[in-house]
């Protein structure tokens, strides 16, 4: 049973929005474009890797483990889509 | 042959290092040591500049000379560096911490900048030149670091001084050059005859990357970490690497597949190193760990084996030692490195830290130090820190806390914002699980496997 786009997407938005303000010292996130640059964002390597980590809490995967693409996700967009492309089967 | 010397074996028109604010040629750099080299001879060094200059000019007139130069990192707080280097009772520090150190109780010498070291130092004539001890702090940059002593010998062991090879070759440094990898990284450099380009430091990463690609960067060593940072950046594809180094932490197949990708004709290697042991060798297949072919012929100079499930290592030549025999690092030539192996299909694997020392995108977290912090909190009964694998950083840290009897809801929110004021970022933990109590094993301690 895999996850919808709309719900993955709200999920990642929440989360982001969380681990941002929580590194940033309680500043607001940004908004997110699909074309949004992640590391432009002001996010860190370690705010990612937080972000990665608590998603993977909350959805039950991690899919830079299952892909058997080697990828990182440069835009927003990007980092939904292989989210989505990534699910456990 | 002293640095000094081998620098002048250079072309002196090529340039040495590029920095944001200049531009040194093998000359200039070659001029400026011999002029301070004789108010070094048999002098104690401490080097805490944060100008790669600076710090390159002064070690190439030390090299020879003095008798001790340490190298501490500009990113240490005074208060850390300032007992440390009062245990080395240095005749001067080049530093741009003066002030603080000052206050912090260090009696030397200060300079903020080499032109200053021949006023504070005029040459002693009862002073003879030195085999230079070179010393480098282990371990992160809150925890109380080791001095380690090595020598230029040791130190550039795999180094090829081949001043023909570095013709053409741009060299970016992302790392501290007062640490093991950033200095190799340095010396080699330099002693190929290469251009070591500095990017502006405390800005976007991009503008880094633009900075290096401007500069023509042709070979650039960075952490796992660093590595699919500069992966996730736009301007990551537009440096024109031919040689891609990864070290620091444990390099998995998907980074080292991603960068063959993005860099199809540039040579990977990633690098085993171990500062105790002052041993490192680079697998250049691309793929993780290192042929279990090792084993038996290993890498020039060095033996490898594994012994307790942790590799060991053997360096042919000079070793490393701890200041004061403080911990003994070698048995029989053998140096246990602490790394947890694993030989499966004819390869061997890095699994971690023997100690449970968490690598955290290269910085090393000691999970004891987290853990006190978390139970000098009065809500926390006891604490369980551990590592888990990450793909962005390698490892993050997790905590598992008991809390108090009448701890209120808003527990793990009040103790996050604790940590934080107490801890570096990347050693509060990412997740904080609440839990009724650990299993502890037959030594009455709280088993850490995550």
């Amino acid at each position: 049973m895999s996850i919808s786009k709309d719900k993955l997407d709200s999920t990642i938005r929440r989360i982001f929005a969380e681990v941002f303000t929580m590194q940033a010292d309680g500043a607001p996130a940004p908004d997110l474009a699909g074309d949004t640059i992640l590391l432009n964002t002001g996010m860190d390597s370690l705010g990612f890797a937080i972000l990665v980590t608590m998603l993977e809490e909350e959805l039950g995967f991690d899919p830079f483990s299952l892909s058997t693409e080697a990828y990182y996700p440069s835009t927003y967009d990007e980092f939904l889509t292989f989210y989505l492309g990534n699910q456990p089967a | 042959m002293s640095f000094l010397d081998a620098l002048a074996h250079v072309d002196p028109e090529r340039r040495a290092i590029v920095t944001a604010a200049q531009t040194v040629r093998f000359a200039d750099l070659v001029q400026a040591a011999r002029g301070l080299a004789p108010a070094l001879t048999g002098r104690h060094l401490v080097l805490n500049h944060p100008d790669l200059v600076q710090a390159v000019t002064l070690l190439a007139a030390a090299d020879g000379q003095a008798a001790t130069v340490a190298l501490m990192s500009p990113q240490h707080a005074p208060q850390v560096l300032a007992p440390l280097m009062a245990e080395l009772a240095p005749d001067l520090v080049l530093s741009l911490q003066g002030v603080a150190l000052a206050a912090a109780g260090l009696q030397s010498a200060i300079a903020g900048d080499f032109a200053e070291i021949a006023v504070l130092l005029p040459p002693a004539p009862t002073q003879t030149a030195q085999d230079t001890a070179w010393v480098l702090t282990t371990s992160g940059t809150t925890s109380t670091p080791k001095l380690v002593q090595h020598s230029l010998s040791s130190l550039t062991r795999t180094t090829r001084s081949d001043t023909a090879r570095g013709r053409g070759q741009v060299w970016g440094m992302v790392y501290d050059y007062t640490r093991f990898a950033g200095l190799q990284l340095v010396l080699q450099s330099l002693l190929s005859g290469a251009c070591l380009v500095l990017p502006p430091q405390d800005v976007a990463l991009d503008v880094q990357l633009q900075f290096l690609a401007q500069h023509g960067c042709t070979h650039l060593s960075a952490t796992p970490t660093m590595w699919r940072k500069i992966l996730m950046s736009p301007q990551g594809g537009s440096l024109p690497l031919r040689q891609i180094t990864l070290g620091g932490e444990i390099a998995d197949d998907t980074i080292l597949a991603s960068l063959a990708r993005a860099y199809p004709t540039a040579r990977l290697s990633h690098i085993f190193a171990s500062t105790e042991a002052g041993v490192g060798f680079s697998v250049t297949d691309g793929k993780a760990g290192f042929p279990a072919t090792y084993l038996t012929d290993p890498p020039a100079g060095i033996g490898l084996r594994i012994a307790e499930g942790r590799l060991w290592v053997r360096n042919d030549q000079v070793g490393a030692a701890y200041l004061d025999g403080r911990g003994a690092v070698s048995q029989d030539g053998w140096v246990d490195t602490g790394d947890m192996v694993e030989e499966r299909d004819a390869r061997v694997f890095f699994k971690g830290r023997e100690s449970g020392v968490i690598n955290v995108g290269g910085n090393k977290v000691h999970p004891e130090e987290v853990e006190r912090v978390l139970l000098s909190h009065p809500m926390v009964q006891m604490a369980r820190v551990y590592g888990k694998a990450n793909p962005i950083m390698g490892a993050l840290v997790m905590a598992d806390i008991v809390p108090v009897a009448d701890a209120p809801d808003t527990i793990r929110q009040e103790v996050t914002a604790y940590l934080r004021a107490r801890l570096e970022k990347h050693m509060v933990p990412a997740s904080l699980r609440l839990t009724n109590g650990f299993d502890v094993n037959a030594a009455g301690k709280i088993t850490r496997e995550g």
